[in-house]
């Protein structure tokens, strides 16, 4: 790996400043936020040593829990199996059908860099109940489907949904750009020595671009694996959890714990379980990419 | 976060050859290693890390021998509310007296003030005086050793004496006192005068007259209550209102001494009649997304008609829209089943001034919370802010320009004959926290009121 000619000393001291300030402010607060965990600790006062049992609470007795972690997972589900479709599907429309796409691209890309707060908020009016001026259900009242409406954010079976759908529609754009710069980076003659071949248009997509892509699409979906995992700042905004924690994530749960009911070690103990799934699913995800990789290169 | 994955994907783009591919795996899984991580401290060092800094403005001053800087943290960012200008007049005046003094005050808005102070807490540096809320909720930090007692202090320059008789209790544990309370208030129904006249309903005299009440609005096309329920205390002080009179005062007390179990008749008559509410379609749709200000912009703007909230909602109200023409009265919340005594209140005893015990400068500090203490309700009835001031006042409120609902909600101040305590202000907060979300639950499914009584009892038993 010695290509630079340098002694590895020499690297050992660029690298080091980055890598102590990386230890101690990622690794050790993991590590500190493992042992706060093992704590019956309201956060204020005295903590008492207890071992695993936030852990075991967490994982056998907490009603909230496991609900929870079905959201965030579904949360992830929805944004790799529909989202990042999609944005592929998007993505490949616009490199080959618009001439300048800069407009559009960044046009998709505006509700990625508004703040979260706005798009609750705006999502939020746009959800409400028709009484009070809510853009989607006085739509279908418009058009006869008044039997169709729904309070969307406070119907503990549908409010999920609501929010699963603003987290796609926001990020739409982030995947799309992403998988676009992919797609111009294919260089273009291959896909002229495949039209001599008789290969164009969507047959081209299918043996071009998308075994192409792959490596950037991981990266999607890494991206929107670990951002959904994370979701917090919308659905405390939207819902803040509620209906009676219908849609409580994971991140939302251990806010909750940690602040709200004062378990701060048990919210620790929660944490520590989100960072071990974020490292799992990284895991999971690079192994299937990278023999998905294998197979096409 | 999220910006960070340009360079990657310029990484990966830029790398055909094997080793580029695995360099770029690297980077991948380090930046995904760094989002995790910066997820997951998101519980624990986000927090802490303000604290550092915030901790003690003091040490600057230390230096030159008499210079002395009081970190004061407040509640009170908001330019609109009197308060805001009330508590820098006396600040002021303060320093103008004491010219060795500087007073730092570090505003902040209700929510974010108790997630500092708890930060803070962790690292036991609070500023020197800061706020907390009374009984149940202060416990933790004086239980802590955070604050210093301020017995001593109020007997001076007869603060004392200027207290509502009572009060100081909620602030006071094992005889010694640690807060000194900004207010005092009490649960109160607000409705609006010509929406009740449009919909021809009469002030309730009864809980079961306010449900056919709510009934007769939402018909005429009114909203019958506003209420802001995705701050779930919100309905679980309306609730604890009914439980107070199916019971009367102390059900939660006698819970925690053992007398009681959640699951007395009283506990579940009064999930039932809260539910009749629910039932009748009392509450704007979708109140559960509703935030505590959205709910009460709703009664402020004339779009419903009953407001159930503490007394400290008076000023707001009061400078609305919907108060135009004297527009708002308010009601006692009345009897349940024939039963309760509507002269019990919901009591809100306000948030309290407490003092950190390893202050650098305890004597100054102490010295200035008297000063403005004693000040605070002279100032607040200039600004007309006194409606639920914690200290007496005898002054005329009419004649100085209060609106007649101010005077009203005054007159009943006269009338309580006892009550109870919030929810959360008596229980353990986490017992609290399993409450709320089962009180919020009764706004979107109906529930057995068997149901909702064990679901109480066990997350009582679960937090002892």
């Amino acid at each position: 790996m010695n290509v630079l000619k340098v002694s590895r000393w020499t690297i050992a001291a660029f690298v080091l400043p980055c890598l102590l300030i990386y230890i101690s402010l990622v690794f050790v607060p993991i590590l500190i936020s493992f042992y706060s965990g093992m704590l019956d600790w309201n956060g204020i006062g005295e903590s008492t040593f207890v071992g695993f049992d936030n852990f075991v609470k967490m994982l056998t007795s907490d009603a909230v829990f496991w609900p929870a972690v079905g959201r965030t997972f579904m949360l992830a589900g929805f944004s790799m199996l529909i989202q990042l479709p999609i944005a592929l599907f998007v993505a490949i429309l616009i490199s080959r059908y618009v001439r300048k796409p800069n407009f559009l691209v960044s046009s998709y890309f505006l509700p990625v860099i508004l703040s979260v707060v706005v798009i609750g908020q705006l999502w939020k009016t746009i959800y409400n109940p028709a009484s009070m001026g809510g853009m989607i259900n006085q739509l279908l009242i418009m058009i006869g489907l008044e039997e169709w409406t729904h309070s969307w954010l406070t119907e503990p079976k549908i409010a999920i949904f609501a929010i699963i759908l603003v987290g796609l529609w926001q990020y739409l754009g982030y995947h799309v750009l992403i998988q676009f710069t992919g797609i111009q980076n294919i260089p273009a003659d291959i896909y002229e020595a495949a039209k001599i071949d008789g290969a164009d248009g969507f047959k081209a997509d299918r043996y071009i671009t998308l075994p192409m892509i792959i490596p950037i699409f991981k990266i999607s979906v890494v991206l929107s694996f670990i951002g959904s995992l994370q979701s917090f700042d919308l659905i405390m905004v939207m819902t803040g959890g509620g209906p009676a924690n219908a849609t409580d994530v994971i991140s939302s749960h251990m806010y909750k714990m940690s602040f709200l009911s004062q378990e701060y070690g048990y919210g620790s103990a929660i944490a520590s379980f989100l960072v071990v799934v974020c490292l799992a699913a990284t895991v999971i995800i690079n192994f299937l990419f990278t023999r998905l990789d294998k197979k096409y290169t | 976060m999220k910006h960070n994955s340009s360079i990657t994907i310029k990484g990966d783009i830029n790398m055909g050859n094997r080793r580029g591919k695995w360099l770029s795996f690297a980077l991948a899984g380090v930046l995904a290693f760094g989002l995790t991580a910066c997820g997951a401290n998101g519980g624990n060092t986000n927090g802490e890390t303000p604290a550092a800094g915030d901790g003690n403005g003091n040490g600057a001053g230390a230096g030159d021998g008499k210079k002395v800087t009081i970190t004061f943290q407040n509640i009170y960012p908001d330019p609109t509310d009197p308060k805001y200008k009330m508590i820098r007049e006396i600040v002021s005046k303060y320093e103008t007296e004491h010219p060795n003094v500087k007073i730092e005050l570090d505003s902040l808005n209700t929510d974010q003030q108790k997630l500092k102070l708890k930060t803070q807490a962790a690292s036991k540096e609070i500023p020197d005086i800061t706020i907390v809320n009374p009984a149940a909720q202060m416990q933790p930090f004086v239980e802590a050793g955070l604050f210093a007692p301020l017995n001593e202090m109020v007997e001076q320059n007869g603060l004392k004496d200027t207290f509502q008789e009572g009060i100081l209790d909620y602030y006071t544990f094992d005889g010694n006192l640690y807060a000194l309370p900004d207010g005092n208030n009490i649960g109160v129904v607000y409705y609006n005068k010509s929406l009740f006249e449009k919909a021809g309903v009469e002030v309730p005299q009864t809980f079961e007259e306010m449900v056919e009440a709510a009934k007769t609005l939402k018909a005429a096309g009114i909203t019958p209550i506003a209420i802001g329920e995705k701050d779930s205390w919100t309905g679980s002080f309306l609730f604890m209102n009914i439980l107070l009179r199916t019971n009367g005062p102390g059900f939660l007390q006698s819970v925690l001494d053992g007398s009681k179990t959640f699951e007395d008749p009283a506990f579940t008559e009064a999930v039932d009649a809260f539910q009749s509410l629910v039932q009748a379609s009392a509450f704007q749709e979708g109140a559960t997304s509703f935030d505590y200000n959205a709910g009460e912009n709703l009664f402020k703007t004339g779009q419903a008609a009953m407001y159930y909230m503490g007394s400290w909602a008076t000023g707001g109200i009061e400078t609305s829209e919907a108060s135009k023409n004297d527009n708002i009265g308010v009601f006692k919340f009345p009897a349940v089943n024939g039963k309760g005594d509507p002269n019990e209140f919901m009591l809100a005893p306000g948030s309290g001034f407490a003092v950190s015990k390893n202050s650098e400068h305890l004597e100054e500090t102490l010295d200035f919370l008297n000063f403005f203490m004693i000040n605070y309700p002279i100032e607040a009835f200039k600004v007309k802010g006194a409606v639920g001031v914690a200290q007496n006042i005898d002054e005329d409120f009419a004649a100085a320009g209060y609106s007649k609902m101010a005077v009203d909600v005054l007159n009943l101040f006269k009338e309580v004959k006892g009550g109870d305590l919030s929810f959360d202000n008596t229980m353990n907060p986490g017992t609290s926290q399993i409450h709320l979300s089962s009180i919020q639950n009764l706004f979107v499914s109906k529930k057995e009121a068997a149901d909702v009584a064990k679901e109480h009892q066990k997350a009582y038993e679960d937090n002892k």
